[in-house]
């Protein structure tokens, strides 16, 4: 008590260590009880299979997200090439989890390494290509892997696509049919605990990178790599690594994609699909954790709900010979479309800016003006 | 040697398309730095405006090709306008994803007005040819890398003999002492947006007249254009129309010898032909063939 | 202390939330109260009036063109059921219709989106869809009608297929060409094909045919989806010297791949699978072409054909509830699904259980179906012992005719064909 009293206010950063805290202030504290709760609670009190497909898919992309967010928001280079590790990590969860039957654990660590090799191989372009330049090549990255997908059919099963029939257990438990006292879960309800869990995981992880010296470090290379490598970053160490560990967890997001929908054709990993994982980042906020993960619930949310509630909405055509100018995926995009133009005229830090001034607004209340 | 001709004549018309959608990328890049991920939308939207004069309104087709193209510049200029100038000076990536969001809501509409189906442009070309020598010339074939030849004429000499293209290059050479002379930003960067909606729509209009016909994934082309405007060097209109018809020669002569010289790489090879090139070019030239070196100050 | 003392709060809220957590599985589904032979129990999609049917289609996206005419053709059959009384004369029959945008991964979740809803699909469209989706469909035990005419569909369990697949139509032009269209075993054949698994199915027809016929094929070429420039292709084939040449595409490229061709004065004799033309092609520059070069394999009859009873009842059906809906030859495949599934649900009815096992359980028993000339009668039952239709039906391009297509050799089947043998993936 004498604490609360006596000492400096909680929200008062006095020196480094403060600084680093991963959940320092008491808000922070009951937001993470918050979130566990409902990360615990809500598919007992959702059961609709379609809310929690969707909540399944924006998981598995704000892990990818995470992803990205480290070598885009953090280090500073732009990649539009993200759904080409994405399908990499799906491809050999295929192989290694569906053929060869291995443990959710195993394939998982798979896809990570894979993807990680493949990063550690498109890194070293980053070295000599900047900015724009880097983001056409990875752009290259998208259709040359979709020429791989196609035409290596031992891994990807060809244009047929190939069905991903990973074993989804972790020891004890059978995700896709879990058994809790008695009780019998869903597929889904088993999936979205799964997919959340590992947000968090991940999530914590690179929460802690960033906050650490490398995190510093990718920083610096970010916002001005020479004078970094002046104050001893090896920038060009960074950048690869950035990539590296970008790949790896796009890898996993990957990995639990194709698991979940239990079939993946090479159609899916085109540049639509990276530039939703840009659009998700810049939504949610360059350079932050958090934010990867709101901007997928806001990217990946918004056309469910517009989906499920079209036929509420004027104009807009329901089925085949129905009324309507405007049809509900037309209506998506556009309304998307709009959304990224609206957000970054309005807001260019995302919704991650928005929640540092809320919070900035509180921080400082009753004398925030 | 005539099935080589063959494929170069494809190369070039194809090429021509590349280069007029890169030149546009180049118009913006060099007046305001960003990448603008519309362009295909503005082609396909070109296109179909250029489908409606012809067909729904009866328009002779040299004098829809125009009218179109002004269409676009109009709806260009004024996404500069509306949107584009609130976001002079924010990082380019945000930019760069509201030229995408553009594009997001550009598609939609061009297919809730014009629908799925392929259309057939009422044109005076359609499947027609002309022979010489062994050669079987396609009349649109012929008329694509004429205008192209026309318009990128026009384009250097505009820069090159009016105050306005003066001002242009001004302003993307150093911009603010451009201001300091006077020149208005806003026109140039207006400008440009129009001119560079004008090319995107000259390029989907001839492409839509092609045996084809159009339909909304038109716009894909502009993806392919990518490589030709990177290779050329993002700041050089010469490289961009350069890039454009190496990219297009390329891609055409591997699709030509697929059967005999590519069977390896597996089907299709020529897709990825573009980037391929673009890739090894720029390993040895980083910046392009003609693009400018960044000066990197600590 | 403090800090402590906060750290039990979250464990507390967690042990309190898992102990909620712990009543609110959704784990098996449990049965409808179905009564053997009485009247059908209630069940998902089922309420004891009205039975209610998925359809994934792409109602956008450029395979648009063929899911909107085909979910008419589902709608304007079950309009015809439901003014008859409906299912066994009581149960009206409802229409769930969701986007697919022709995306696998849109399929799955939209599947997952409908699926407690309905009591089966009577339209899923795309092979790679159904691809995607039949993992799901066989854990759910829910039966679906794809809307594509791949090989593969024959011996899955969970699909009700219609019509003869793709590998018999290739196998009959090939047979046409040989006996009646001019060729023979030492002209150059060729093949020219959608690099994916529709492209795959046409392929594996024409192989079938060459080994059964003894011919040799001379060239194939295949190409991605929405290519902007086919030359390279054409010059391809035409440096061959194909003197005929299969196509296996969609409208839109097709469209590009025969304008290519008539522009480089290529004109070999071409066969095309059925979804490669659309009626627009009838009405646009390279019709002359069209008509001088090119028959499609397909079944049924023209548009009209008064003499088919099938085609006349369809007719007078879209008239009377669709009367906007142009000839389309993707419609009558749409109108012939929901009759295969018609079948099904008043098997089930009768076997009084709507339920998704009832439902699998009326499909194996369900017998033949006749489709009056409309498509071949596709003997159905045990999905080991199904015989899909062999026949197929050639048609010409002609721009007087509706649809644009004219018949050239109604309702045949040859021998090689009937020997064709469907297996199950491993998928």
């Amino acid at each position: 008590m004498a604490r609360t009293r006596g000492g400096p206010h909680r929200n008062l950063t006095r020196g480094y260590s403060d600084d680093l805290r991963l959940f320092g202030t008491p808000a922070a504290k009951i937001g993470l009880a918050l979130m566990l709760a409902v990360l615990v609670l809500l598919p007992t009190v959702v059961h609709d299979d379609f809310w929690l497909s969707v909540l399944i898919y924006v998981g598995i992309t704000a892990i990818g997200a995470i992803g990205l967010n480290l070598l885009t928001g953090y280090c500073g280079q732009i990649s539009l090439g993200h759904a080409f590790f994405i399908g990499a990590g799906a491809y050999i969860t295929a192989r290694v989890g569906g053929d060869l039957d291995l443990p959710l654990p195993v394939w998982l660590l798979a896809a990570a390494v894979v993807g990680a090799v493949l990063g550690g191989l498109i890194g070293p372009f980053a070295l000599r290509l900047r900015g724009n330049y880097l983001a056409i090549v990875t752009l290259g990255l998208i259709f040359i892997g979709e020429h791989i997908w196609r035409n290596f059919k031992d891994l990807t099963g060809g244009n047929s696509g190939t069905s991903v029939n990973a074993p989804v257990d972790i020891g004890v438990a059978d995700i896709d049919q879990m058994v809790i006292a008695g009780e019998t879960y869903s597929r889904n309800q088993g999936w979205f605990w799964l997919v959340w869990v590992l947000v968090g995981v991940v999530a914590l992880l690179a929460k802690n990178l960033v906050r650490t010296r490398p995190g510093r470090a990718l920083q610096a290379v970010r916002d001005r790599d020479q004078a970094a490598e002046v104050i001893g970053v090896r920038a060009g160490r960074y950048k690869i690594g950035a990539f590296v560990i970008s790949s790896a967890v796009a890898a996993m997001a990957g990995a639990l994609f194709g698991a979940y929908q239990r079939f993946v054709s090479p159609d899916e990993w085109n540049l639509l699909l990276s530039i939703q994982y840009i659009a998700i980042i810049i939504v949610g906020g360059l350079g932050t954790i958090f934010g990867s993960v709101l901007g997928a619930i806001f990217v990946g949310a918004l056309p469910a709900l517009i989906d499920r509630y079209s036929e509420y909405l004027p104009g807009v055509q329901t089925g085949v010979g129905g009324e309507g100018f405007i049809s509900v995926f037309a209506l998506n995009q556009a309304i998307f479309g709009l959304l990224i133009v609206l957000f970054l005229v309005l807001e260019p830090r995302g919704l991650a800016g928005i929640w540092l001034r809320i919070k900035a607004y509180f921080k400082a209340w009753p004398f925030s003006y | 040697m005539t099935a080589f001709l063959q494929n170069c004549f494809a190369g070039l018309a194809l090429g021509s398309t590349y280069a007029l959608v890169a030149l546009g990328f180049v118009v913006i890049y060099k007046s305001t730095g960003v990448i603008n991920f519309a362009q295909g939308g503005l082609l396909a939207l070109g296109a179909y405006l250029g489908y409606t004069f012809s067909n729904n309104l009866a328009i002779a087709f040299a004098v829809a090709i125009v009218l179109a193209c002004v269409s676009a510049a109009v709806v260009g200029a004024a996404f500069e306008r509306i949107v584009l100038r609130r976001m002079v000076g924010q990082p380019p990536f945000a930019v760069i994803m509201i030229t995408i969001g553009l594009l997001f809501v550009l598609e939609p509409l061009i297919t809730s007005i014009w629908g799925f189906d392929n259309k057939q442009v009422d044109n005076p070309w359609n499947i027609q040819t002309v022979g010489v020598g062994g050669l079987v010339l396609g009349v649109r074939d012929l008329w694509t890398i004429g205008l192209t030849a026309a318009v990128v004429i026009g384009f250097f000499a505009f820069f090159r003999y009016t105050s306005l293209g003066l001002a242009m290059r001004a302003t993307a050479f150093d911009p603010e002492a451009a201001l300091a002379q006077g020149i208005s930003a806003r026109r140039v960067y207006a400008v440009s947006w129009a001119i560079a909606a004008a090319l995107a729509a000259l390029a989907g209009i001839t492409l839509a007249a092609g045996p084809g016909g159009l339909q909304p994934s038109i716009s894909f082309i502009a993806l392919a254009a990518f490589p030709a405007m990177i290779l050329g060097g993002l700041d050089s209109p010469g490289g961009a129309v350069a890039g454009g018809l190496i990219i297009g020669l390329a891609e055409a002569l591997t699709r030509g010898y697929q059967d005999q010289l590519f069977s390896w790489a597996g089907d299709n090879v020529s897709v990825i032909v573009p980037y391929l090139v673009m890739i090894v070019i720029l390993l040895i030239r980083p910046y392009g063939l003609a693009g400018t070196k960044d000066v990197r100050r600590i | 202390m403090l800090v402590r003392r906060r750290g039990k709060g979250v464990v507390a809220a967690v042990a309190a939330a898992l102990l909620v957590a712990a009543c609110g599985g959704a784990g098996g589904d449990g049965g409808s109260d179905s009564g053997q032979a009485g009247a059908p129990g209630k069940t998902a999609g089922f309420d004891g009036t009205t039975i209610r049917l998925g359809v994934l289609t792409p109602s956008t996206g450029s395979v648009a063109v063929i899911g909107l005419p085909l979910t008419a053709g589902n709608k304007v059959w079950f309009d015809q059921v439901n003014a008859s009384g409906g299912i066994a004369g009581k149960y009206r029959v409802e229409l769930a219709q969701e986007d697919t945008q022709y995306k696998p991964d849109v399929a799955v979740q939209q599947y997952n989106k409908i699926k407690g809803n309905v009591v089966a699909f009577t339209q899923l469209l795309g092979t790679p869809s159904t691809l995607a989706v039949l993992p799901q469909l066989r854990s759910d035990k829910v039966l679906a009608a794809p809307a594509s005419l791949d090989g593969l569909w024959v011996r899955e369990e969970n699909l009700l297929p219609v019509g003869a697949p793709y590998q018999v139509q290739v196998i009959n032009a090939v047979d046409h060409y040989l006996k009646e269209g001019g060729g023979s075993t030492s002209s150059k054949i060729c093949a020219m094909v959608q690099d994916d698994v529709y492209g795959e199915a046409g392929l594996q027809g024409l192989n079938f045919a060459a080994e059964r016929y003894k011919f040799s094929i001379a060239n194939t070429q295949k190409f991605k989806i929405n290519t902007e420039n086919y030359t390279g292709q054409i010059g391809a084939l035409a440096g061959a010297g194909c003197q005929m040449v299969f196509l296996t595409a969609t409208p839109s490229d097709a469209a590009k791949i025969w304008g290519t061709a008539a522009q480089a004065r290529f004109a070999p004799r071409w066969y095309g699978q059925s979804p490669s033309y659309t009626g627009a092609l009838a009405k646009s520059a390279v019709a002359p072409y069209l008509q001088q070069a090119v028959l499609i394999v397909s079944e049924g009859t023209e548009w009209g054909d008064a003499s088919v009873s099938g085609m006349r009842d369809m007719v007078a059906r879209a008239t009377q509830f669709a009367p906007q809906q142009p000839p389309d030859y993707y419609f009558a495949f749409g109108y012939n699904q929901a009759r295969a599934m018609t079948a099904v649900l008043e098997k089930a009815v009768q076997q009084g259980n709507l339920s998704r096992d009832g439902i699998l359980a009326a499909s194996k028993a369900l017998g033949t179906v006749g489709f009056d000339g409309l498509a071949g009668d596709y003997q159905y039952g045990a999905a080991e012992t199904r015989n899909p239709p062999r026949s197929s039906t050639l048609f010409a391009v002609d721009p007087a005719k509706p649809f644009g297509l004219r018949t050239v050799k109604y309702n045949f089947t040859s021998d090689a064909a009937k020997a064709y043998e469907f297996k199950k993936s491993e998928m």
